[in-house]
């Protein structure tokens, strides 16, 4: 008998030219009983490999080979938890004293970690000149036996590399000299030998080097595969007994992942109570306070009814951990909003880890955790994005880095980074290279067969090319390297390092462990997600304000709920700046769904996603809402899922019901299908389950096309998927942001601002928005202003919204607050600002910025002054008055109103003095261009041409090459579609005009307005003329790249 | 002597010298204009020059096709390519426009003889006294543009009193090229002030400050302005009107190693013809020595009074200016010369020249492996055998044998990789491998007799197999297993199986013999 005890899986990145399934389902086929996983330093595809084998009925032995820096190579086999405890303690350790990606281990460490650990060292491939190990080698080995005792075997192998036989024969002699027991290995690095060729292209990515320059770094032969048990015999003939131990070793090592157990926390309760005495106690305490007494009777009854199934799956410790953290940044007034499966219930409602009211739906509480898959349940919170970090660093903490770290993301290699290596290795151009990975998508089943030319004019008959395309398809997928998830933590009682090595993350204070979510789900582990959000951060800001302007105390529960005006201006699409509902597709979505209730908000969440769209479930979802179609369902079984969202699924759990309950899939096969549709998209191993799905709903009697539906729709959850108490969760707080924009334009447009960078619009659009809705805005100046924007006293309705410093380009923060700390009764002298310790530079800024308008300077003449204060008197005539004071005034030619516009664009990427189209609309009138806001007076059908800024240039993947572009001109804004074909054609406008004027047919259906285009034309050189007037001549300086005044627009995909 | 007489034109070059001239030539697509020159198949084709920066591929030069469709040098590569898809874009090497500019400066001095270059894609000619020879500036002018242009390059060229006039007008300039004397000012006041060739932050801050045009500052109080901009505003502008000298750096030509010697007599005697190359190679090494050079090849050729041109020439395998060696060598073929009535002129040549230290010819130091004996005596065996007869071999980074090594092209170049030791190889191994038959075990045991060419081979010893596998990206097919097998007379032998019995009845190959 034989195993495997020497297998490099492709999680030694760049080394391994298999996946650890692929070598786990070829050993399951060769029929071996056992095989043993054994990457470099790391224990990062053991479960995967764990997984596998589960799957398959046979036993992976978890090792690991350590690459020591001073010592030949060991291979480790834990033979019990203990052990396996100390090997990832030891890797752990490794970790920690090397930068990301290394791993510093030494002899000294594995001889204090060696406990229970089976070795087996790695003899050197070459012999020296007198056919003979090195006197070092064996030195160490000698060292090694010492320290190691009967735990240790000196690895054999046969690669039909030259001397193989001399090498076998003196490791005998070595292996009697020192008395270790030689067993037999094969060094194997992929599953079959055909896999050589990626293996060698690995190397030369790694080496980074290609092919043809590659040389001994490759391999000589592709004998490192998963051999039969026979052929090792055969080969190793003269030594059977090297075969034979390695049972020795198989039979000594019996640890499995399984006996991994997750340890929650014990931190989390108090005064000596049981985790679900604490959750008891606490979550009636909390539901009187916040209901008072008595508690309603349905909240009762829910309460009792989530206590009893949490003390059933034992899930109290969860719950706990996840309220300790909130009630952390509760206390540190960071606002937070839990969501995810289990957070919508009762108790999370009463613990204050949403602020969902769970009574304003009708949820039953298991339809989040699904106790048939048993896996835990899953919360994730949403933090303010300033401030999570302060979140972050408060669970390292409390629980020490050694019990807590964030998950790992494993990137994979994607078709793009995999042809690129690939073509790189293989020794293409750079040029080809780019041209390759740009047009990969065009090289279809087509293409191969000849039928379809590509753009590039790459040949399907070029051999070579061949070649690094069925490379590239084995390469995609592949593991390249460990990430940080984004906020998923693992928190233990014990030592984390017990359970799996932990390394450090690219940032600083951050530590992470080797496996990734699906990894911590596949043993059980429990995992909080700490995200962050932006909105969040606004959020909190607009209510600082309020309480700070208008002596409004709000959080996100005290939001006045239900308020009709609030949904009225949702209706109108007067949503800029609103959390989720501010984009082209929502605000066009708007005014048809005419949200009127928390839960048309939360179906409005959920509607405009790659699901429903590409499912196709909008437009019957709006028929029926708008009367025009009855409701009906599929069947009787889906009458109870789909009530509540008028037959139409809407969200991913209802997509996956309906695999359940319809084509008889098991929950966990509905998991799988979903999860899969983001991972596997390319490897043709969702057809499988696609047949099924529609088989099995047509053999229930469902039509086919619905069961294709179901399918796509499944197929766009895959990656961007919203189950309804996400939706639910946001919902929330598009409500709150909507409030605030409909009660409070001036905080709502403040708090936004000193959040930026979020959302889909410049400062500019938030600006124009704010001032028309009444706000006065004004400009940056150094007398009034500060770094944040600030509200000022009331004008009108509400308070005026000074300009931050924020806004203007080159300025630091800690600069202008010792600009703000000297300001005291305000400045009259550019010079007192620069005795405050401003630099000449950041006053040139100051001065591009127009902000010296409260001494009576506009920019240019500020800039004159500045520049002149670089000759200022220093060394012995340092106070003496400055040249300038005396210096005879210069006329400085006079900046025209549009001038200045552009150079508050340039400054601060907006303008307060006038729009930039409004210098030009004359222009535009004689070209009969109308203005946006005619546009709502158009007919249905009008022809017209419209001209703007680009605001955003829109290709959603659902909407098949489709480009929706936002303009903006001094009226408003205007949404025009162009569809693929038009877009091709003048792609060179659309993609570089920054005033762009589109020609087409006025599409109308209610409040929603779009220009279908039919032409489209660059009119940027008219913003030209709002600069300088002055002969143009063809030469230098219209070759040099002109820096762009306005914004180019945002490009979303 | 270059600085002193720079000095000297500098005192006796009063700065209203009126007539000193200039002519700024800017070749707008230096680069790509070449490219075409060179491929005129792209001529209709859009593309550019592009390099790496900071990780993408930036523009560095358009050609005019392209900069008609609005492509800017600076703009990122791939954003070029979604605007215009259709775009080209070829690596950009940034020593290119510098050679080319030289060869062209090298050119102009048909036109002037002072030229310099100007930037990264123009020429400044000194070119005082000059025009007249041409009937005129604008002749002169219209002759340089028209050379250029049927070049194929796409030119602007102004004339001016003074370096700054010239060149502003000539990259900036939107009427006349030529600007009489004296009249700069005029020219100026209209052009935007990087046309003074200052700073990119300074012409920035004068645009600021709505200065877009040198009229709006040349009167401005000097004062004023140096306290604002500095210094070199205030020179360039003067260098502009000539109230400031500007020197210009011309061009040194390269001269060719040559050396010339006329005779008073006709030479028929060898004994002349020896004589005459000594003293020739005694000037030519000279030379080579003073520039630390020595030559790879070398021509001798005799002018006959009778206008033929007798030609001798050698080839060294590595730089040489030892005169000794080198009258060696042509002295061999010195025979080869027909004087026939008498030579008059002989001239040597040295077309290639390497960098050589001046160290070998102090000390011939073979300890330390310099092997100027052993190069000395490869030139004498080819010289007399042929290129072809010696061979030199290094090893190459390839398991597949007949790619292990290749032949080195100088005696001078290193192996780039270690020989391989620790692997049996045979001292001779076959060009190619000659197929054998054998009695063998299988799967992959050595054969225990072989027939070599007919003759048979009993097989005492024996070891392997090592498996080389084909390098798949060279060449498909199977791998070979390799065996060092000793016979029974104590000969060794390197033999391989190709492919396995798995597939088919494998043939056996004899690669290569060991010592």
């Amino acid at each position: 008998m034989y195993t495997e005890l020497q297998v490099t899986t492709n999680f030694s990145f760049l080394r391994g030219g298999s996946h650890p399934e692929e070598l786990v389902a070829q050993a399951v086929t060769l029929g071996h009983k056992e095989i043993g996983i054994t990457d470099r330093n790391t224990l990062a595809g053991i479960v995967r490999a764990h997984t596998a084998a589960k799957k398959k009925g046979i036993r992976i032995i978890p090792g690991c080979r350590l690459d020591l820096l001073d010592g030949p190579s060991l291979l480790a086999y834990p033979t019990n938890k203990d052990a396996y405890s100390s090997l990832s303690t030891l890797l752990s350790e490794g970790n920690l004293r090397a930068e990301k990606g290394a791993c510093f281990l030494y002899k000294e460490d594995v001889y204090k970690y060696a406990k229970d650990i089976k070795f087996i060292v790695i003899p050197p491939t070459a012999l020296n000149t007198s056919f003979d190990f090195n006197i070092d080698f064996k030195a160490a080995l000698k060292e090694y036996k010492e320290a190691l005792g009967t735990s240790l075997y000196l690895a054999a192998n046969r690669s039909y590399l030259a001397n193989d036989n001399k090498r076998l024969y003196r490791l005998a002699q070595l292996s009697k000299e020192y008395n270790i027991p030689l067993v037999a290995t094969n060094d194997v690095h992929y599953h079959i030998p055909e896999r050589r060729e990626l293996q060698d292209v690995l190397t030369c990515i790694r080496e980074k080097c290609t092919i043809y320059n590659a040389g001994f770094r490759l391999h000589q032969n592709a004998e490192r595969y998963l051999k039969p048990i026979k052929e090792m015999q055969r080969l190793f003939m003269q030594y059977p007994e090297t075969i034979e131990l390695t049972q020795e070793i198989v039979s000594a090592c019996q640890f499995s992942l399984s006996d991994l157990k997750y340890i929650y926390p014990e931190e989390i309760t108090t005064k000596g109570r049981t985790p679900q005495e604490e959750l008891t106690y606490l979550a009636w305490k909390m539901a009187k306070e916040f209901y008072g007494d008595p508690i309603p009777p349905k909240v009762v009854s829910a309460i009792e009814y989530e206590l009893k199934f949490i003390k059933e799956m034992d899930y109290a410790p969860y719950f706990l951990t996840v309220y300790d953290i909130v009630r952390f940044a509760r206390e540190q007034h960071i606002l937070c909003q839990g969501r995810g499966s289990a957070a919508n219930s009762t108790i999370c409602f009463v613990l204050g880890i949403t602020s969902v009211d769970p009574t304003k739906f009708d949820l039953l509480f298991e339809r989040f955790i699904s106790s048939a898959r048993n896996e835990p349940p899953d919360i994730d919170v949403d933090f303010e994005h300033e401030r999570r970090e302060e979140v972050i660093q408060y669970i390292y903490n409390k629980y020490g880095r050694d019990r807590a770290a964030i998950v790992a993301t494993v990137t994979q290699q994607h078709e793009k980074g995999a042809v690129r290596d690939v073509a790189k290795a293989m020794g293409l151009s750079v040029d080809t290279v780019n041209k390759l990975s740009g047009s990969m998508w065009e090289l279809t089943e087509e293409w191969h067969k000849g039928k379809h030319v590509s753009d590039h004019g790459f040949d399907p008959n070029d051999p070579h090319l061949i070649k690094v395309l069925n490379l590239t398809e084995q390469f995609i997928g592949f593991p390249r390297q460990l990430g940080q998830h984004t906020g998923g933590f693992v928190i233990t009682q014990g030592k984390l390092t017990e359970l799996c090595p932990i390394l450090n993350a690219r940032m600083e204070d951050r530590t992470c462990i080797e496996w990734n979510k699906d990894d911590i789900d596949a043993l059980g582990f429990l995992k909080i997600d700490v995200l962050a959000l932006g909105m969040l951060t606004c959020i909190r800001k607009a209510f600082d304000l309020t309480k700070e302007h208008y002596n409004l105390d709000l959080t996100l529960a005290n939001v006045p709920q239900d308020d009709p005006a609030v949904y009225e201006m949702i209706c109108h699409a007067d949503t800029i700046g609103v959390f989720q509902i501010e984009s082209r597709a929502q605000m066009s979505m708007l005014p048809r769904l005419k949200p009127r209730c928390f839960y048309d908000l939360v179906i409005e969440v959920a509607i405009v996603r790659p699901g429903p769209i590409q499912g196709d479930m909008v437009h019957p979802y709006l028929r029926r809402r708008d009367g025009k179609e009855k409701v009906k369902y599929p069947s009787k079984e889906l009458e109870e899922i789909l009530s509540k969202t008028l037959g139409v699924p809407l969200f991913q759990e209802q997509a996956m019901k309906i695999a359940i309950v319809a084509a008889g899939f098991t929950p966990a096969e509905a998991d799988e299908l979903r999860r899969s549709m983001a991972t596997f998209k390319a490897k043709g191993f969702v057809s499988s389950l696609e047949k099924k799905l529609i088989d099995g709903m047509m053999k229930n009697g469902y039509e086919k096309e619905f069961a294709q539906r179901i399918f796509r729709q499944l197929e766009g959850f895959g990656s961007y998927g919203f189950p309804e108490s996400h939706a639910a969760s946001f919902a929330l707080l598009v409500y709150v942001s909507s409030w605030i924009k409909c009660y409070y334009p001036d905080v709502f447009a403040t708090a936004l601002l000193n959040s930026m960078p979020m959302g889909f619009y410049q400062p500019a659009q938030i600006i124009i928005d704010a001032k028309k809705h009444g706000v006065e805005v004004r400009s940056v100046d150094i007398n009034h202003s500060y770094w944040d924007n600030t509200l000022e006293e009331i004008v009108g309705n509400y308070h005026a919204i000074r300009l931050g410093f924020r806004h203007a380009k080159g300025l630091k923060e800690e600069e202008m607050q010792l600009l703000v700390a000297a300001r005291n009764d305000g400045f009259t002298t550019i010079h007192s600002i620069m005795n405050a310790g401003v630099s000449i530079t950041t006053l040139e800024h100051l001065a591009d910025a127009d902000a010296f308008r409260s001494i009576r300077l506009d920019r240019r003449q500020a800039l004159w002054h500045v520049a002149a204060l670089n000759d200022r008197p220093n060394g012995i005539f340092t106070g003496q008055s400055a040249e300038s004071v005396i210096e005879k005034s210069v006329e400085l030619p006079q900046m025209r109103l549009s001038e200045h516009v552009a150079q508050d664009y340039i400054a601060t990427s907006l303008s307060l003095k006038a729009h930039p189209v409004s210098f030009v609309r004359e222009k535009l009138s004689q070209c009969s261009i109308v203005t946006t806001k005619e546009l709502t007076g158009m007919d249905n059908g009008a022809y017209v041409k419209v001209a703007g800024l680009v605001l955003v240039r829109q290709r959603p993947g659902t909407a098949t090459g489709i480009c929706f572009i936002t303009l903006e001109d001094e009226t408003g804004i205007a949404n025009s579609v162009v569809f693929l074909k038009l877009f091709d054609a003048y792609r060179k406008e659309i993609l570089r005009a920054r005033l762009l004027m589109i020609e087409g047919t006025v599409q109308k259906e209610g409040e929603v307005i779009h220009v279908i285009a039919r032409k489209c034309h660059d009119m940027s050189g008219l913003l030209k003329q709002l600069g300088p007037i002055t002969e143009e001549p063809a030469t230098k300086n219209s070759l040099a790249v002109q820096p762009e005044i306005f914004h180019g627009g945002r490009n979303f995909r | 002597m270059q600085q002193n007489k720079h000095f000297l034109y500098q005192i006796n070059a009063k700065p209203a010298d009126m007539s000193k001239r200039f002519v700024s030539i800017w070749f707008q697509h230096l680069t790509t204009d070449w490219m075409i020159r060179r491929q005129p198949e792209l001529k209709d084709v859009v593309f550019v020059f592009a390099a790496p920066e900071r990780g993408r591929m930036v523009v560095k030069a358009v050609s005019a096709a392209a900069q008609e469709r609005g492509i800017q040098p600076g703009m990122v590569a791939a954003d070029c390519r979604t605007i215009l898809p259709s775009l080209q874009v070829f690596d950009d090497k940034p020593e290119r426009a510098n050679k080319l500019l030289y060869a062209l400066a090298e050119w102009c001095m048909r036109f002037a003889p002072a030229v310099a270059i100007d930037g990264a894609d123009g020429l400044m000619l000194d070119v005082s006294g000059c025009p007249h020879l041409w009937g005129g500036e604008r002749q002169y002018l219209k002759d340089i543009i028209i050379r250029l242009r049927s070049f194929g390059y796409h030119v602007r060229v102004a004339i001016a009193d003074t370096i700054g006039t010239a060149w502003a007008v000539c990259h900036y300039g939107h009427t006349t090229p030529l600007i009489r004397a004296g009249m700069q000012t005029e020219a100026l006041l209209t052009l935007p002030p990087a046309a003074l060739r200052i700073e990119a932050n300074i012409t920035e801050r004068l645009e600021k400050l709505g200065l877009y045009q040198i009229k709006n500052f040349i009167n401005m109080p000097r004062r004023a302005l140096r306290r604002r901009f500095g210094p070199s505003l205030l020179t360039r502008l003067d260098q502009a009107l000539g109230q400031e000298i500007e020197v210009l750096d011309p061009i040194q030509p390269v001269i060719p190693y040559q050396e010339r010697l006329p005779c008073l007599e006709p030479i028929r005697t060898a004994t002349g013809i020896e004589i005459a190359l000594q003293k020739l190679l005694d000037t030519l090494c000279e030379r080579l020595a003073k520039e630390s050079k020595g030559l790879r090849c070398c021509l001798f050729k005799a002018w006959r009074i009778d206008g033929k041109i007798e030609q001798i020439q050698i080839g060294t395998n590595r730089p040489s200016r030892n005169v000794t060696h080198l009258f060696k060598l042509l002295e061999q073929k010195i025979p080869l010369i027909e004087p026939d009535l008498g030579i008059e002129l002989f001239i040597i040549e040295a077309p290639v020249v390497e960098d050589l230290t001046s160290a070998q010819d102090t000390f011939w130091n073979t300890i330390n492996g310099d092997n100027a004996a052993i190069a000395e005596l490869l030139d004498k065996i080819t010289g007399k055998l042929g290129v072809h007869s010696v061979h030199r071999y290094l090893p190459d980074e390839h398991y597949w044998p007949e790619r292990s090594v290749k032949v080195a092209t100088s005696l001078e170049e290193q192996p780039a990789t270690e020989w391989r030791t620790e692997l049996p190889r045979p001292i001779h191994l076959l060009h190619e491998p000659e197929a054998i038959t054998v009695t063998v075990a299988i799967p992959d045991y050595p054969p225990v007799l072989f027939h070599y060419k007919g003759v048979p081979y009993n097989v005492a010893k024996a070891d392997g197999p090592e498996r080389i596998e084909q390098e798949w990206f060279l060449t498909e097919g199977q791998y070979r297993d390799y065996y060092c097998i000793e016979d029974d007379k104590g000969a060794r032998y390197w033999l391989f199986r190709l492919g396995d019995y798995k597939s088919g009845e494998p043939k056996w190959f004899m690669h290569g013999f060991f010592a």
